[in-house]
């Protein structure tokens, strides 16, 4: 059994059991987290540490708002390595966040088929 | 209560926004700094506000010193939204003039709470300007009638003189005086005296325009200021004044009080460059001229290049009635 990358009774309080701003969030985080993502990648491509930066506390507050603690953790690392300037690490952390943020991507699709059902 | 919510990350807002309604407020949501900043330096803009402390444009900590730059508006409370923990990263929030902060992600209740301390200092910013206004109120205006007190009565009419001077324009002052008062209060009693002085200052009141002055310059004596009249106006409503005070007698406690004034009058352009007490001192002799010739009369101080002391008005005869 996969591990649950969003922590829903953690969401659930966040929204305050508001189950329509629950489907908003995972609505706006459906439409956004793909562009974010991209534009993070492109960042560590082109090794700019700066917008490896901006673009990863982007993601991170994205997901702490989502309760996706693990996720959120990952992206921060790579906020970490950008402000520190350790862009050598930059390629291995972006693949540990990737990992997480696949599994997380297909749960917020089982997510937002439970909220709206 | 009306609040400001500034993030530009769209989940986040709308958690924030969602959060804040549920909660009462009336929400305000902008995605920068910079609009955060115009809403809360409008005049009449959100007193509450959540600020990300990462934006574009401007960061939550600049939009915190951009508001308190201003010095005359209400105080807003602002509580800066971040996921920076580091001591000094606190410290500067603070330093840049928020009030409180909060780690995000936030949790609905603890941000409520924090809200509602930043609403209970509001609230002692009201109370405390508006004691200050009653003990504004209280310095400069008579107790009793609500009127001006003697010191800022005479600080309008300086004021006043300045400005008809500069734009030789005509101000007439107009000095009253109750007749009889002494019997008021012997007969019917100090309530029911101060009862008439309370409907004789609303009855001057009414009787002016909005931007003439009315003032309690002493016991029974009121000063009040025709501002930017010419002559002949200011000569026609000092006794227009004089008549709507004796129409009809002051119903009190103590019962119907029959009342009238005596009133010197003066004319600025008249008399030149003089000061606001010589022309205080002119414009008592014509009072007293007025009392002499028999009360509830009006008497225009002249110029002593023109005659001898107060003049009769031209209709004298049938302004005095008693």
């Amino acid at each position: 059994m996969a591990k649950n990358f969003i922590d829903l009774e953690e969401l659930l309080e966040r929204t305050e059991n508001d189950r329509e701003l629950m489907r908003d969030l995972l609505t706006i985080f459906k439409e956004e987290f793909p562009q974010r993502h991209q534009a993070l990648r492109e960042a560590v491509k082109s090794v700019n540490a700066t917008q490896v930066v901006m673009e990863a506390h982007a993601l991170k507050g994205m997901l702490s708002n989502l309760a996706a603690v693990e996720a959120a953790t990952a992206v921060g690392e790579l906020e970490r390595l950008g402000r520190k300037n350790e862009t050598s690490k930059f390629l291995e952390s972006l693949s540990r966040f990737e990992a997480i943020a696949k599994e997380l991507s297909r749960q917020v699709e089982a997510c937002m088929a439970e909220v709206s059902g | 209560m009306r609040i400001l919510i500034a993030d530009d990350e769209l989940m986040s807002r709308r958690l924030l926004e969602k959060t804040m309604q549920r909660a009462g407020y009336e929400v305000t949501a902008v995605a920068n700094g910079q609009l955060a900043a115009a809403e809360l330096c409008k005049p009449e803009g959100p007193r509450l506000a959540l600020l990300d402390w990462i934006m574009p444009e401007l960061d939550g900590p600049g939009v915190c010193r951009e508001v308190r730059k201003r010095k005359d508006q209400s105080y807003v409370y602002m509580i800066l939204l971040t996921s920076k923990e580091k001591k000094e990263d606190v410290v500067a929030g603070l330093e840049s003039g928020a009030d409180d902060y909060l780690t995000k992600p936030f949790d609905p209740e603890e941000l409520k709470a924090r809200l509602r301390t930043g609403k209970r200092i509001l609230d002692l910013e009201d109370r405390l300007i508006e004691a200050r206004e009653e003990m504004r109120f209280q310095a400069t205006h008579d107790a009793l009638t609500s009127l001006w007190n003697r010191g800022v009565i005479m600080d309008l009419l300086g004021r006043e003189l300045t400005r008809a001077r500069r734009e030789n324009k005509c101000t007439a002052i107009l000095l009253g005086d109750l007749d009889h008062f002494k019997n008021v209060n012997d007969t019917y009693g100090h309530l029911a005296g101060d009862e008439v002085l309370k409907e004789t200052a609303r009855r001057l009141v009414s009787s002016v325009r909005s931007y003439d002055f009315v003032g309690r310059f002493g016991g029974e004596e009121f000063l009040v200021t025709l501002n930017n009249c010419d002559p002949a106006f200011g000569l026609a409503r000092a006794e227009k004044i004089r008549q709507i005070i004796a129409e009809r007698p002051v119903e009190t406690t103590a019962g119907s009080v029959p009342i009238s004034m005596s009133f010197g009058l003066l004319l600025s352009q008249e008399w030149g460059y003089q000061s606001v007490v010589e022309l205080l001192h002119e414009v008592d002799t014509a009072l007293y001229a007025a009392k002499a010739a028999g009360r509830n009369c009006v008497r225009l101080a002249a110029p002593k290049a023109q005659t001898e002391g107060a003049r009769e008005l031209a209709t004298e005869p049938v302004w005095r009635r008693r």
